[in-house]
């Protein structure tokens, strides 16, 4: 259980978002109320389920307010549940993650027009050259390799020789598995292009 | 057809299914090597400490899917590869717990209280059997268990329930999950409401696809897997990595001690655990039928129930076979039972069920509940021939497991030296690759890593997983019955209160919730292996 008042603020939170929900979110994104009457025959709404999840998730969001407002202080046995150690470690980690994610998408694309040659002066767009090597595993092999490099290395707060290797045998066993045998599957990011 | 016609026509299904080769001109059917190549996935798995079964049918699911396509001959081979590895890794659970004092898998926590005092007596081969008899006979019983009652609790709920009343035990079952998942019950049903208000979005029956804010992206609402691997796979890995990046310096290398001595376990000892493996297994599979309730308090109480009976000369806690046994039954015990709720009644009751669930909704021409066990005689339910081919497929998963999965299971020790810093990067990776597979969009990867996070802060402020995940499974299901229900009852605002067995639903739920939080429980006992 966390401290007292963490459960408070978060139940206050769950508690506004739950009423938010309900109050403006779904009144005006569902086309049809909880329920509907439409040439005499009345059927239940889109808008019925979510209603009554999100106004019980605002009643049980009051009673663990209510519950832990009448808790002892004493009961808080554990640390934080965010503090600037985790927040530093989750930019950190969401860093590596978009940059990965954009070697994914855009490695590919660049090396093309970089280095494709298409016939005669015609240029060469991403699509045409996605099925060809190496330009189709060119994202994937950036993106996955480090993907896997660096978050090891965030989590042992060093760059090792050893882990540049078994992240890089890594993504070709991945490819070995995915690639080389399965014709019809796409790796990242083939199938957007 | 008859019902032994049924059981023949499933385990012809299995035999004589899809051809994977041939050996001497005798085919062998892709379920099969399906089977034990899961099985034996799942014993490495389950012996790797930070990793468990649910990881491996996270990842291999959409995998799985694009291999073998969107059709019915892909039932089986996937979803036996997914039993193999569920039946796998709960042997392997055993090994690091029993060889270095690190449970493999949640479950087996209890098991290094006696394992690993085993293994520094220099009886680690001894510990091994044990875990591994115990662990085999548990599933077994569990899964005979399960062949015997789904079948009947299936026609029953089929005969007797209506769709209020229908939609009334969904709403039970959600409710008990969310009450004994975790520590508090109230954060167990806001994330199992936040479920079924996460799965509404970009669904319903209107032509504009509710609460997706006019944007394309949402319209067609979440993908299931994607959502599903997000929170369950993606936000453990990633509470995983910031525990190892808080904790660098505590990660010592796995030291093994050296074996001496008898390390055979003779039909006598084997007939002496016997009472403590019987027990244990009731524990078990009772405990497997509730929904929610994980496989960790199963082995807990199994535990406690061998230690009252135990009288020998050394005592649990101290290297006793018989805490080994009295653990690895119990926990072992749930997987079979744990598929009683999933088969009969549609609802998963933990993660592994899960994966089943969806695998059958992601392929289709199999939808796990209550009309699977219709024995219609005029014509073929071919629902029914799967689901036999299913309980054929653990019949061979247990005869892996007697045969040769002891032998393997002793050599996989090596497995609890990976170091999981390098091993986790590469899950995060995989899992990502999956996905893309699988949607071949890089939305879906976005959703993904969204969902991750999603899983990773519940994880922070303690609200629990399961609940909010089966309610996202379940939501499509409970409100299709709810419309049903109300236009049976004719627009009656109190549809599901019309008969006496839904009322009796409705207030057990509530009561349930009641119950559980009269006191506040422990997070480890009472929680299952994600939450």
């Amino acid at each position: 259980m966390l401290g007292r008042k963490t459960e408070l603020v978060l139940g206050a939170i769950l508690l506004v978002l739950s009423l938010i929900v309900v109050l403006a979110w779904i009144p005006l994104d569902s086309e049809t109320g909880m329920i509907e009457t439409f040439r005499r025959q009345t059927t239940m709404g889109d808008a019925f389920l979510p209603t009554v999840a999100a106004v019980l998730m605002a009643f049980c969001a009051g009673v663990h307010l209510f519950i832990n407002f009448r808790r002892p202080d004493n009961l808080g046995t554990e640390c934080p549940a965010f503090d600037g150690k985790g927040l530093v470690f989750l930019l950190q980690l969401t860093g590596i993650t978009v940059l990965s994610v954009a070697l994914f998408y855009w490695a590919g694309p660049i090396a093309v027009n970089l280095f494709a040659q298409g016939e005669g002066d015609e240029a060469v767009t991403y699509r045409q050259m996605r099925s060809t090597y190496p330009y189709k595993l060119i994202g994937f092999v950036t993106g996955g390799f480090t993907l896997v490099l660096f978050t090891t290395a965030l989590i042992e707060g060093r760059f090792r020789a050893i882990r540049i290797l078994s992240s890089l045998l890594f993504v070709a066993v991945l490819i070995g598995i995915f690639d080389l045998p399965l014709k019809n599957v796409l790796l990242p990011p083939n199938g957007d292009w | 057809m008859s019902v032994l016609d049924y059981v023949l026509a499933g385990i012809m299904a299995v035999f004589t299914g899809p051809e994977a080769f041939s050996i001497f001109g005798i085919g062998i059917s892709i379920t099969i090597v399906m089977v034990t190549f899961g099985f034996f996935l799942g014993i490495v798995i389950g012996a790797t400490p930070g990793l468990g079964g649910a990881f491996v049918m996270a990842v291999s699911l959409p995998i799985l899917i694009s291999i073998f396509g969107y059709t019915p001959d892909a039932l089986l081979p996937v979803m036996g590869f997914l039993i193999g590895v569920m039946k796998g890794a709960t042997v392997g659970g055993a090994v690091p717990a029993i060889l270095f004092n690190t449970p493999g898998t949640p479950d087996a926590l209890m098991t290094t209280l006696d394992g690993y005092p085993m293994a520094k007596k220099g009886q680690a081969g001894k510990a091994l059997r044990t875990a591994h008899f115990a662990s085999a006979s548990g599933d077994t019983f569990s899964d005979l268990v399960l062949f015997t009652t789904a079948p009947f609790l299936a026609i029953l709920v089929e005969s007797y329930l209506g769709f209020a009343e229908k939609a009334a035990l969904i709403i039970l079952s959600l409710s008990f999950v969310a009450a004994v998942v975790g520590a508090s019950p109230m954060k167990g049903l806001i994330a199992a409401f936040f479920g079924i208000l996460l799965a509404s979005i970009g669904t319903g029956e209107d032509l504009y696809p509710r609460f997706s804010m006019g944007t394309e992206f949402l319209a067609n609402g979440f993908p299931l897997i994607t959502a599903v691997l997000g929170v369950l796979i993606l936000g453990e890995v990633i509470h995983s990595f910031e525990d190892m990046w808080r904790d660098r310096r505590s990660r010592n290398a796995a030291s093994i001690v050296t074996q001496s001595g008898n390390n055979g376990l003779s039909w006598k000892e084997r007939r002496a655990l016997a009472p403590f493996i019987g027990t244990s297994a009731v524990i078990g599979t009772l405990i497997g039928a509730l929904p929610g309730i994980g496989s960790t308090l199963a082995a807990t109480l199994g535990y406690a129930a061998g230690q009252k009976m135990h009288k020998g000369p050394v005592r649990f806690g101290d290297g006793a076979p018989e805490g080994i046994a009295a653990t690895e039954a119990a926990n072992s015990a749930v997987s079979g039972s744990n598929l009683i709720p999933v088969l009969s009644l549609g609802i998963p009751g933990n993660v592994s069920a899960v994966f089943l669930i969806l695998a059958a909704e992601s392929i289709g021409g199999f939808n796990p509940g209550p009309s699977v066990f219709r024995f219609s005689v005029s014509e073929v339910n071919p629902e029914l021939v799967i689901a036999f081919g299913l309980f054929t497929t653990m019949m061979i998963g247990n005869i892996l497991n007697w045969t040769i999965g002891g032998q393997f299971m002793r050599w996989v020790g090596i497995m609890a030296r990976v170091p999981k810093q390098v091993l986790m990067p590469m899950v995060f990776l995989l899992t990502i690759t999956a996905v893309y597979v699988q949607e071949t969009d890089m939305l879906a990867v976005y959703f993904l890593l969204a969902f991750g996070l999603l899983g990773y802060v519940m994880r922070k402020i303690r609200i629990p997983i399961l609940p909010f995940v089966i309610a996202f499974i379940l939501a499509g299901n409970l409100e299709t019955v709810m419309r049903q229900a109300f236009a049976v009852s004719d627009a009656d605002p109190f549809f599901l209160f019309r008969s006496g067995t839904s009322v009796v639903f409705l207030a057990l739920a509530v009561l349930v919730v009641i119950f559980f939080s009269r006191k506040p429980k422990h997070d480890v006992t009472v929680s299952s292996e994600v939450s």
